[in-house]
């Protein structure tokens, strides 16, 4: 991803960089509590009361701050999603070709997933269960790390120009391998598809030759964070 | 290949009360109307399947209860336990159902097709068709399940796993054979961008998609020029 792209849609999302006041501690804690049950239980299942034993909040602090689970939800969602989308155009704008930035975010994305899980199931899959404001925050956010992704069109003769919709099918093609991991309950299986979705995003693009490159190159990568696992 | 059939759905005899050429009605007419039971409980259980999509497309997951899909299929909640332990346990059955019918529709036409290939245009189009026929049992199958429901997990991956399979041998011998999971990957994208499509409320659009899904599908297999 060029580093221009990466920058216009990090500019795009406001990050609150002010000291926290201890009220707003409590707020951040209710969200990542909301973002927390829904990942464990479902959006389905999730309860205030759940929300209030995972955060230590008080039943009268939680709507003094939020209107409703619902709304706590999405005000949940839209903080988390904004800063997860500035790390990963953090990833990409450090790293060299526009292969080398999506291979970065999407390891800075597997990471998260592997570290958060609960967070990311909430993110990425109970979304949709949610809809509403949550939802219109997923698409939008979708829609900057498209953009990002779909800055390598400079660099491809406009007779070879990939369909209109390619961004989006690739962005959506990654989000439902992580749904699907997620699903399984195993976060950690997630490394097994940077390959597959390395082929995928690059071959979208730029067709079967950058496709094998990327795979192979991700394959690479994989085997050797393995084996300096193993030596840990 | 890998068949999607955890439930036999739909009674496979084109010429019998249920088949595919006879749309289902409602409900049967009240009073003594001479159905054998066996055929009223086949009935119900169909038309509980039916009503799951749309009312999912209605209420989304967040909402949907068991009384709107009772309400729908016109039968009563008690009955709708008859037939299904859970909620999720209808869900299932209609993704099955509609699984199948959407692999049965592509299969048929790429069969149908001159020369009999599994081509990889015919078949998108004829998906899109069903998907654009009955856009909430597709929106059903597209979207991903939610936490609650891991056997619709598990049965997406089935269907994952068929289409790609379909995928592959739409192209015969034209390209290389790709590393495991590529197509998979193909698949997952594209139920992806149709979620999103029907959600957005373009589904009668879908079909002047074809091309750009077909490109979509087959470049990343193909040489750039």
């Amino acid at each position: 991803m060029r580093p221009e792209a990466c920058a216009a849609a990090g500019e795009a999302l406001q990050v609150e960089t002010r000291a926290p006041t201890p009220d707003a501690t409590v707020r951040e804690g209710e969200m990542e509590g909301a973002l927390h049950v829904v990942g464990e239980v479902g959006y389905r299942a999730a309860s205030v009361r759940a929300v209030l034993e995972y955060s230590g909040a008080h039943r009268k602090q939680f709507y003094e701050h939020f209107g409703s689970l619902e709304d706590c939800f999405g005000q949940a969602y839209e903080a988390w999603i904004e800063r997860l989308g500035v790390s990963l155009l953090e990833a990409a704008v450090g790293a060299g070709s526009w292969r080398e930035s999506v291979q970065a975010s999407l390891v800075r994305l597997f990471e998260f997933v592997v570290e958060r899980p609960t967070i990311a199931r909430a993110l990425f899959l109970e979304v949709q269960v949610a809809g509403g404001a949550a939802l219109a925050k997923h698409e939008e956010a979708t829609e900057r790390l498209g953009a990002a992704l779909d800055s390598v069109r400079t660099e491809i003769a406009p007779a070879e120009q990939p369909p209109e919709s390619t961004a989006f099918f690739v962005v959506g093609g990654i989000e439902a391998a992580i749904c699907d991991i997620l699903a399984e309950g195993n976060p950690n299986r997630i490394w097994d598809a940077l390959p597959e979705l390395m082929h995928l995003t690059a071959g979208s693009y730029l067709g079967n030759e950058a496709a094998e490159e990327a795979f192979e190159g991700a394959k690479q990568l994989r085997e050797r964070s393995a084996a300096e696992a193993q030596g840990r | 290949m890998t068949h999607l059939e955890l439930v036999d759905t739909e009674p496979r005899d084109e010429e019998g009360p249920f088949s595919a050429a006879t749309p289902l009605p409602h409900r049967l007419p009240p009073g003594r109307h001479g159905i054998p039971a066996n055929l009223v409980v086949e009935h119900q259980r169909l038309r509980l399947i039916a009503a799951m999509g749309e009312a999912l497309a209605e209420h989304g997951y967040a909402g949907v209860t068991t009384t709107h899909v009772s309400e729908r299929a016109r039968v009563s909640t008690s009955t709708f336990y008859k037939h299904f332990g859970n909620l999720w346990d209808c869900v299932l059955a209609a993704y099955v159902a509609t699984a199948d019918r959407l692999c049965e529709r592509i299969e048929a036409a790429c069969a149908a097709a001159e020369p009999p290939l599994y081509g990889l245009a015919v078949g998108i189009e004829a998906g899109l068709a069903f998907v654009a026929a009955e856009p909430a049992a597709a929106q059903l199958i597209c979207a991903p399940a939610p936490l609650e429901a891991a056997a619709i997990a598990a049965a997406r991956r089935l269907l994952i796993a068929r289409l790609a399979g379909m995928l592959r041998r739409s192209r015969g011998g034209e390209v290389g054979e790709a590393p495991a999971g590529i197509d998979e990957r193909l698949i997952d994208a594209s139920l992806a961008f149709l979620c999103a499509r029907i959600g957005a409320g373009e589904a009668e659009r879908l079909a002047e998609l074809g091309p750009e899904l077909t490109a979509l599908l087959d470049r990343p297999r193909r040489a750039a020029a």
